[in-house]
C-alpha cells in the first residue's frame, strides 16, 4: 500500500494548506477518507498466499480425535498438522490470509517438540492475538537442538466469519507417533477437545 | 482398566485406585478414576494427569419458583435469552469487564471476589465446594501465558460437553431431602451449569506437565505412563502445582458464579422481575477434576491424604463438618450432570460411600461411541426428532456437536446410576432438561 498512501498524504497537506471547499478539494476529502477507513492489511507475496495442499486426517478417537499428518519431509508433517488443529476449531476454508505472526519454540525430544509447537499454536488462537492460520510456513528446524521457528499466516478469529467448530482443550501425549524415515514421514497427535 | 493398575503404582499411594462407573479411559489417569495419597508420606505424590486439564470442571444447581408450566409457553424465548446471555463455544469471548489486575484478584480470592463486585449472592458461597475459594491458591504461580488465555475467557460457559441447561424436575426420590435443598415439587424448574476454567485450567495443568517430566528425571520417578506425570507433594513443582491448581479452581467458580449471574439476569428479564422474586438460590456447586488435601479414616487412624478426583465428584456424609449447615443432616448433594436427550440426578453422600472411595462418586459421563462415530452413525434428523420429542425444544448449535453427545451418553449413564450407585450416593430426584 506504499503508493497509494504517499498520495493520499500529499493529498492530506493539500488540503489543509489551501484551507478551501473547492469541488477539487471535496473530491480529495473524499479520496482521503476512503484510504482511511481501508482495513489495515498486510502485504502478501503470492508465494506466501498459496496454499498447500491438504495432508492431514482426523482420525476417531472414543473421548477425543487423533490428528494425522504426512508428508514429504517431517517439517510438512509439522506444518500440516498445525493446520489440521486450526481446521478442527472452525471451517479451514473460511479463514483468509490477512495477517502472519511468528513463532518459536524449544524442547528436549522430538515429542516434547510436537507437543511444544502445537501448544504454541494453539496458545496464539486462544490469547491475543486470536489467529487462527490457514497456512504454516517453518523457516528454521533444528532436529538435533530440537527447535522450530514457524510463521503462522491467517486472521484473527471472527465470530461473524467464523464458523464455530469444536474446541481444543490441550494437547497430549497420548498415543503420539513421529516418523521420520526415508518413504515414511508422518506423525500422530491426539489432542483434547 | 490399565490406567487404573498404573496409577495404583504410584508411590505413596493409600488405599485403592478407584474407577467410578462411568470410567474411561483418559490422559495418564482415566477420567472417573479416585487416588489418594498419603500427605505424611514423603515419597507420595501428587499428579496433574489426576485432577485432569479442566480444573475445577463442576456442575453447579440453582432452584427457581418457576413451574414447568410457567415457563413452557415462552420456552423458547428463554432459552435464546439464556444463548443471548451467556457466550458459549469455540473463539467466544467473556462479557463481563476484566482487567489483568481483576484476574489476578479473582484467582486469589474465588468467590469472594464475585461477592466483592457484587455478581453473587453472600449465601451462593455457603453452597459451594471448599465455600468457593481455595486459600493456598497463589497467582504468582501460574504462568504469563495460561493468565492471557484465561482472561478473555472469564463468564464464557466452553465447548464439548459443558452446557447451561433448564431442567425440570421429573421424579423426587427423598422428599425430604429434596425439600432441604429447595426442591418442593415435580415440574419445578432448576438451572444446572456444566463448566470449567476453560483454557486457563488447561494451560495450568500443560504448563505443570511439562515441569514435572524434568523434575522426574531430577528425583528419579518413574511411572508406566509418560502422561502419568507427577512429582513429589513436597517438592517445588508438587507445591506450585497445587498453589496454581487453587488459582485454576478458583477461576472456575469465579466462572461459574458469572454464568449463575448471566442465568439470573436472563431469567429476570424474560419473567420481568427479579432473581430474588424467583429465589434463584444455588443448591450446590461440585467439582469434579480436582485435588483436595481431605482427612480420612485408613485403618482406624486419622490420616491427612490428597485426594485427586478426575471426573469424580465428591460425595460426603451427613454430619461431615466440611458440608454446610445447611446440608448436616441430609448429607452433601451431589449434582451429576446428563448429557442432551438423558436426565441429571441429584443424590446425597453416604457413609458407605466415605469409607469405600474416600467419599467419591461418578460424574456423569462415559462414551459408548466416539463423536466422530456417532456423527456418522447417527442420522441427524433421528437425532432432532428424537431430541423434540423428550424435549420439544432444541436450540441449534453446530449440529456435530448435537449428535456426539446425544448418541454417546444414553445408555452408559441410565446403568451408572440406577445400577451402581445406591452404594455411593442416595438418589434424591431425577431431572430433564427441557432447554
Amino acid at each position: 500500500m506504499k503508493v497509494p498512501a504517499l498520495r493520499c498524504q500529499l493529498l492530506f497537506l493539500f488540503v489543509f494548506s489551501t484551507g478551501q471547499r473547492s469541488g477539487a478539494t471535496r473530491a480529495a476529502h473524499r479520496e482521503v477518507e476512503f484510504y482511511r477507513s481501508q482495513p489495515k492489511t498486510m502485504e502478501f507475496t503470492p508465494e506466501e498466499l498459496e496454499l498447500p495442499p491438504c495432508k492431514y486426517e482426523y482420525l476417531d478417537h472414543p473421548a477425543d480425535v487423533q490428528l494425522h499428518a504426512w508428508g514429504d519431509n517431517l517439517t510438512e508433517c509439522f506444518e500440516q498438522v498445525a493446520v489440521a488443529m486450526y481446521g478442527y476449531m472452525t471451517e479451514i476454508d473460511k479463514v483468509e490470509i490477512l495477517d502472519k505472526q511468528e513463532i518459536e519454540v524449544s524442547s528436549d525430544d522430538m515429542q516434547g517438540l510436537l507437543f511444544q509447537f502445537l501448544d504454541e499454536c494453539l496458545f496464539v488462537f486462544s490469547a491475543e492475538p486470536f489467529l487462527i492460520a490457514r497456512k504454516v510456513v517453518i523457516t528454521e528446524f533444528d532436529k538435533e537442538a530440537f527447535t522450530i521457528k514457524a510463521t503462522l499466516y491467517g486472521e484473527e478469529f471472527d465470530l461473524a466469519k467464523h464458523p464455530q467448530g469444536t474446541e481444543v482443550k490441550a494437547i497430549t501425549y497420548a498415543s503420539m507417533q513421529i516418523y521420520d524415515n526415508p518413504g515414511q514421514h508422518e506423525l500422530f497427535v491426539i489432542i483434547d477437545i | 482398566m490399565k490406567q487404573i493398575a498404573n496409577v495404583a503404582a504410584l508411590p505413596g499411594i493409600v488405599g485403592r485406585s478407584v474407577g467410578l462407573p462411568d470410567v474411561h479411559s483418559g490422559y495418564g489417569f482415566a477420567i472417573g478414576n479416585m487416588a489418594a495419597f498419603d500427605m505424611d508420606n514423603p515419597k507420595a505424590v501428587v499428579s496433574p494427569g489426576g485432577v485432569g486439564f479442566d480444573i475445577n470442571c463442576g456442575v453447579r444447581l440453582l432452584r427457581t419458583n418457576l413451574m414447568e408450566n410457567d415457563v413452557k409457553p415462552i420456552k423458547e424465548q428463554l432459552a435464546q435469552s439464556m444463548f443471548d446471555h451467556i457466550p458459549v463455544g469455540v473463539g467466544s469471548k467473556g462479557i463481563i469487564p476484566m482487567t489483568a489486575r481483576d484476574l489476578e484478584e479473582a484467582l486469589e480470592m474465588g468467590m469472594d471476589w464475585s461477592l466483592r463486585e457484587g455478581y453473587i449472592w453472600a449465601e451462593d458461597k455457603e453452597h459451594c465446594e471448599e465455600y468457593g475459594r481455595m486459600a493456598q491458591a497463589d497467582p504468582a504461580k501460574v504462568s504469563m501465558r495460561a493468565k492471557k488465555r484465561g482472561l478473555p475467557q472469564l463468564g464464557t460457559l466452553g465447548a464439548g460437553n459443558h452446557y447451561a441447561e433448564i431442567q425440570v424436575v421429573d421424579e423426587i426420590y427423598d422428599k425430604w431431602a429434596a425439600s432441604k435443598m429447595g426442591i418442593e415439587e415435580k415440574g419445578q424448574v432448576c438451572v444446572m451449569i456444566h463448566s470449567g476454567s476453560r483454557g486457563f485450567g488447561h494451560q495450568v495443568a500443560t504448563d505443570a506437565l511439562v515441569a514435572m517430566e524434568k523434575a522426574m528425571k531430577r528425583d528419579g520417578i518413574d511411572t508406566n505412563d509418560r502422561q502419568l506425570a507427577c512429582a513429589r507433594i513436597n517438592s517445588p513443582e508438587g507445591q506450585d502445582y497445587l498453589k496454581s491448581m487453587a488459582a485454576a479452581a478458583n477461576f472456575a467458580w469465579v466462572n461459574r458464579s458469572s454464568m449463575t449471574f448471566l442465568s439470573r439476569q436472563a431469567f429476570a428479564k424474560m419473567f420481568q422481575t427479579s432473581p430474588d422474586d424467583l429465589d434463584m438460590h444455588v443448591i450446590y456447586d461440585v467439582s469434579h477434576n480436582i485435588a483436595k488435601i481431605e482427612q480420612h479414616w485408613v485403618e482406624g487412624k486419622l490420616r491427612t491424604l490428597l485426594v485427586h478426583r478426575k471426573g469424580s465428584t465428591r460425595a460426603f456424609p451427613p454430619h461431615h463438618p466440611l458440608i454446610p449447615v445447611d446440608y448436616q443432616l441430609t448429607g452433601q448433594p451431589v449434582l451429576i450432570g446428563g448429557t442432551m436427550g438423558t436426565c441429571s440426578y441429584v443424590l446425597t453422600g453416604t457413609e458407605q460411600g466415605m469409607m469405600e472411595t474416600f467419599g467419591s462418586t461418578c460424574h456423569g459421563a462415559g462414551r459408548a461411541l466416539s463423536r466422530a462415530k456417532s456423527r456418522r452413525n447417527l442420522d441427524y434428523t433421528d437425532v432432532l426428532n428424537r431430541l423434540e420429542q423428550q424435549v420439544e425444544h432444541v436450540v441449534l448449535e453446530p449440529l456435530g456437536h448435537i449428535c456426539g453427545c446425544v448418541g454417546t451418553g444414553t445408555i452408559i449413564l441410565e446403568d451408572t446410576i440406577l445400577g451402581g450407585l445406591e452404594r455411593m450416593g442416595q438418589m434424591v430426584t431425577q431431572q430433564l432438561h427441557v432447554g
